[in-house]
């Protein structure tokens, strides 16, 4: 995840940026004092400077406008966008430009009236009517003097119209000295000189007439003229032709030239030059206006653009840690401990942005423990959870209302149910169609309703399968609250009871066989000896006594040795010898044997046909046939319509692992519900007679082949004897070696 | 080539800073033909001379201009390059010869003033005084050593502007100033 301000190359550019800009305007602004240095030690520098620094200006004003427009734009989709810092940003602004922008504004306006009131003022009505005025009575002075001179010229040229060549020259050079005249001459036609008179006598000719005199005079016409000098004197030029008549051909005219008095030309000049200064700063009043305003204008631009630049430059940058902070603080809301922010100073937001740092640091730290100490927990999970499906020990974990949070796979086997999908439940509510689940259920209601909260006990569970008893211990859950869940752990431990009862009763058998036996023969020898030694020799009736006393000992002794052979073939272990042979073929035999000897009984037949034949000692496995098929018998004493059914049947319960299942039926009265789950104990019978040994022999004989046994009754009535044998000796061979293994391989009855 | 630079540059700038500011256009107060009809030079002992007729503009405006006491500088410039065949001309020399027209106001007359002699003629028109103007005979330019090997190309320009402003006034009038002209420039090469 990108994060923002993140510290590194990225974060140095603007920073770079920003310095390059502030040299830039550094180097503009020195480079204008430099401009404007110069141009005040040099106004004609100035001039040729002038478009430059117009040029810089405009290109100032536009670059800013360019820059603020592209900012102020970022600004306003910023704002919309809703952007973090968008509107301090813009409150910022707002406040920085108005402070700048308001003054400068107010100092324009006041500086417009001030330049356009005080050029006005410069041309006050009177100053220019006072100008003219003085204008009017210098002509007026002039003129007087260039009438007389004029005047005077006429007359002259018309007195010297018919005077001779020397008489002309002699008057005129009298009346140049007479009027102080500068030069006068008289010029004929082609403007040839007849004569002249200078006052200064070093020049030899005089000042050559100008184009329009000689036109107007050729027009027979007096012309005057008064021609301001380069040194502020003025000179009246006066001319007059000898005749006026055009009849005449006289061309000749009289040229004079007069200066006027010097302090009449000085006080007209003065009044020419002011007038002329006048004229000339009136005539620059509205330019000057417009100038002052656009430059004025052109300033208050750069400033107001610069400022309000400056204004979002310095707010951006017075917010960028802050929209950093809020960015970051996005971040870590996210889940992103990893976000470090770039320290933007050393002031307070850089304080506040190590803090951040600093935080985001310790966080990440905090969840890389908690990640660790979770992956711990979740493997110890796993450990325990593999460690309960192992167990052959059933396992439940149940709080108040008995509902079930834990429950390992032999729990539900010891149980007689699936509690893989029970989690969550109550146990109560899957008590339905299971005895033995239910029985369990209610002794735990019972000692939790009894406020036992820990305790070991064993429970005797009852079924149509038979009895169970479980080994159960109950302990409060370890670090929960004490009450709020319970482990409740129990063992099956029926078949180990069983197994302690067969090596008692076996222990018991061999005993019976060893110590009651060896009396017996002594016994039965000496009830014979005494009858055949005193039967003879006494009276009648003492011989009847005798002899029905010791017919007695004998068939009680016989009786006595049938039982005690019986135990010692309950208890003896012989070596087995197996063969192979055909189960179907036994159990025909076994039955057609019986159906000769109890013909009223129905015994019927259904093998499976796949069994082909099973390694065994066949011996045994007939002896188990025929106990099973007389304890039928003997149950179907009394019962009309006796039947009996022997059926065979193979399963294969693994590749390698096939099994004979030999089931015997009758319709008797079936086995007590007290009894079934000892049926297979030895002096367990219903039976009248009978030593109770045949099933528990059979029992023993089947375990020996690595076979299971077990009893119940079946719904329609009469019991049921199931016998699973295995079909290969090696399959009994790793039966066992799994049941020596202790391996928990339950099988759900 | 700086006067043409500057002068379009500011042209440039003007029209910008107009639109800028949204002032109103105003016509041109020197307004007229004004141009260079002819110019040669001669050489007499060594020194060429340049003979030029120029016509300025006449109009109500300047005379009204004139009368109100405006000076009007009156400037030919005059410039003498080098012609390269492969690269920019090369200046030789630059030369203004540089006139004043005003009214006399106190004469009723019009005064034509050379401002480097400060010789001066006056007229009783502003005709008179601007054909005067206007006929420059024999003015030297230069003398033939200054002219090496090569081809030279001789330009004249006149130019015609309000006078005599203080110069903080004359920057100052940079914006708004309509009161300046020059022709199109008048250019001949000079025979080897």
């Amino acid at each position: 995840m990108v994060t923002p301000g993140v510290s590194g190359p990225p974060a140095v550019k603007p920073r770079w940026r920003g310095i390059a800009l502030v040299l830039l305007w550094a180097g503009v602004g020195v480079g204008a004092l430099l401009l404007l240095a110069k141009s005040v030690q040099n106004s004609g520098e100035f001039s040729r400077l002038q478009p430059w620094i117009l040029l810089l200006n405009v290109i100032g004003v536009v670059a800013l406008t360019v820059l603020l427009a592209r900012k102020l734009t970022q600004l306003v989709r910023d704002y919309r966008a809703h952007v973090p810092g968008s509107r301090l940003t813009a409150r910022t602004v707002a406040i920085f430009g108005a402070l700048v922008v308001a003054p400068l504004l107010i100092v324009y306006l006041f500086s417009l009236q001030f330049l356009n009131r005080g050029i006005d003022s410069w041309f006050h009505v009177e100053v220019k009517q006072g100008l003219s005025d003085a204008l009017v009575l210098s002509r007026a002075a002039l003129d007087l003097r260039v009438r007389e001179y004029s005047r005077h010229t006429e007359n002259l040229a018309h007195s010297l119209a018919n005077a001779t060549a020397e008489d002309v020259a002699e008057r005129v050079d009298e009346e140049r000295r007479a009027t102080a005249a500068l030069e006068m001459a008289v010029y004929g036609a082609h403007e040839r000189i007849v004569t002249a008179a200078m006052e200064n006598p070093l020049e030899s000719l005089p000042t050559r007439p100008p184009p329009d005199l000689v036109r107007q005079v050729g027009e027979r016409r007096a012309y005057v003229s008064l021609e301001p000098q380069a040194g502020g004197e003025y000179l009246i030029r006066t001319a007059a032709p000898f005749t006026e008549s055009p009849t005449r051909a006289d061309d000749r005219y009289l040229v004079a030239i007069y200066a006027v008095p010097t302090q009449l030309a000085a006080l007209s000049e003065a009044v020419q030059h002011a007038y002329s200064q006048y004229g000339e700063l009136a005539a620059l009043r509205e330019p000057l206006k417009s100038s002052f305003r656009l430059t004025l204008t052109l300033v208050l631009l750069l400033a107001m653009l610069a400022a309000i630049y400056g204004a979002i430059f310095s707010a951006q940058r017075l917010v960028r840690p802050v929209q950093d902070l809020i960015e970051g603080t996005r971040a870590v809301g996210k889940g992103d401990f990893g976000t470090r922010l770039s320290l933007p100073s050393r002031d307070e937001m850089g304080f506040l942005v190590h803090s951040f740092n600093d935080m985001t640091k310790r966080l990440r730290r905090a969840r890389e423990e908690a990640t660790r100490s979770q992956r711990v927990v979740e493997r110890e999970r796993e450990r325990l959870a593999i460690i309960l499906a192992r167990l052959s020990t059933g396992v439940v974990v149940v709080d108040r209302e008995l509902t079930v949070s834990i429950a390992n796979q032999a729990a539900g086997a010891i149980l007689g149910t699936d509690l893989s999908a029970a989690t969550g439940r109550a146990l109560p509510e899957l008590t339905a169609g299971n005895e033995r689940l239910g029985q369990f259920v209610a002794a735990l209601v019972v000692r939790f309703g009894a406020g036992r909260e820990e305790w070991r006990e064993q429970l005797d569970l009852d079924s149509a399968s038979g009895r169970r008893t479980l080994m159960c211990a109950c302990t409060p859950q370890p670090g929960a609250d004490r009450g709020l869940g319970y482990v409740i752990v129990f063992d099956d431990i029926t078949m180990l009871l069983q197994a302690q009862r067969d090596a008692a009763w076996g222990e018991v058998a061999r005993r019976l066989a060893h110590e009651i036996k060896n009396p017996l023969t002594p016994i039965q020898l000496s009830a014979e000896l005494m009858r055949r030694r005193f039967l003879s020799s006494m009276s009648p009736q003492d011989a009847e006594v005798l002899e029905r006393g010791t017919r007695t000992i004998v068939q009680q002794v016989e009786t006595m040795q049938q039982m005690v052979n019986a135990f010692s073939e309950y208890a003896r272990a012989p070596e087995m010898r197996i063969t192979r042979f055909s189960l179907n073929q036994l159990a025909s035999e076994v039955a057609d044997l019986y159906r000769s000897h109890d013909p009223r009984v129905e015994i019927r037949l259904e093998l499976d046909e796949r069994i082909d034949a099973i390694e065994a000692d066949r011996g045994r496995v007939r002896q188990i046939f025929n106990n099973l098929v007389i304890n039928a018998l003997e149950a179907l004493d009394g019962v009309a319509a006796p039947r009996l059914e022997i059926a065979t049947r193979f399963e294969q319960r693994a590749p390698d692992a096939g099994y004979a299942v030999v089931t015997v039926c009758d319709n008797g009265p079936g086995i007590q519900r007290e009894l079934l789950g000892r049926v297979f104990d030895p002096y367990v019978t219903s039976k009248p007679k009978g030593t109770g040994l045949g099933l528990a022999i059979v029992k023993k004989i089947v375990e020996e082949h690595g076979g299971r046994i077990d009893a119940d009754n079946r719904p329609e009535g009469g019991a049921r004897i199931r016998v699973v044998l295995p079909v290969t000796d090696s399959t009994r061979s790793a039966a066992g070696t799994r049941e020596r293994r202790g391996q928990l391989r339950r099988e759900i009855v | 080539m700086l006067r043409v630079d500057q002068f379009h540059l500011r042209s440039v700038l003007i029209a910008v800073a107009l639109a800028v500011c949204g002032a109103d256009a105003r016509a041109d107060a020197l307004d007229g033909v004004l141009e260079v009809r002819s110019a040669y030079v001669s050489v007499e002992g060594g020194v060429y001379l340049l003979h030029a007729r120029i016509e300025y503009p006449v109009n109500p405006a300047i005379r009204d201009a004139l009368h109100d006491g405006v000076t009007l500088t009156v400037d030919l410039d005059t410039r003498i390059e080098r012609e390269r065949r492969f690269w920019f001309n090369t200046d030789v020399l630059e030369l203004t010869l540089r006139r004043e027209l005003d009214y006399h106001a106190v004469s009723d007359r019009y005064l034509v003033r050379d401002v480097r002699s400060g010789s001066q003629r006056s007229f009783a028109t502003l005709e008179e005084a601007l054909s005067d103007l206007g006929t420059v005979e024999g003015w030297p330019v230069l003398v033939e050593p200054q002219l090496t090997a090569g081809n030279f190309r001789i330009s004249v320009r006149a130019g015609v502007r309000r006078g005599r402003l203080p110069a903080s006034l004359h920057a100052l009038l940079f914006w708004t100033d309509d009161w300046h002209r020059v022709s199109e420039w008048y250019t001949w090469s000079l025979p080897e």
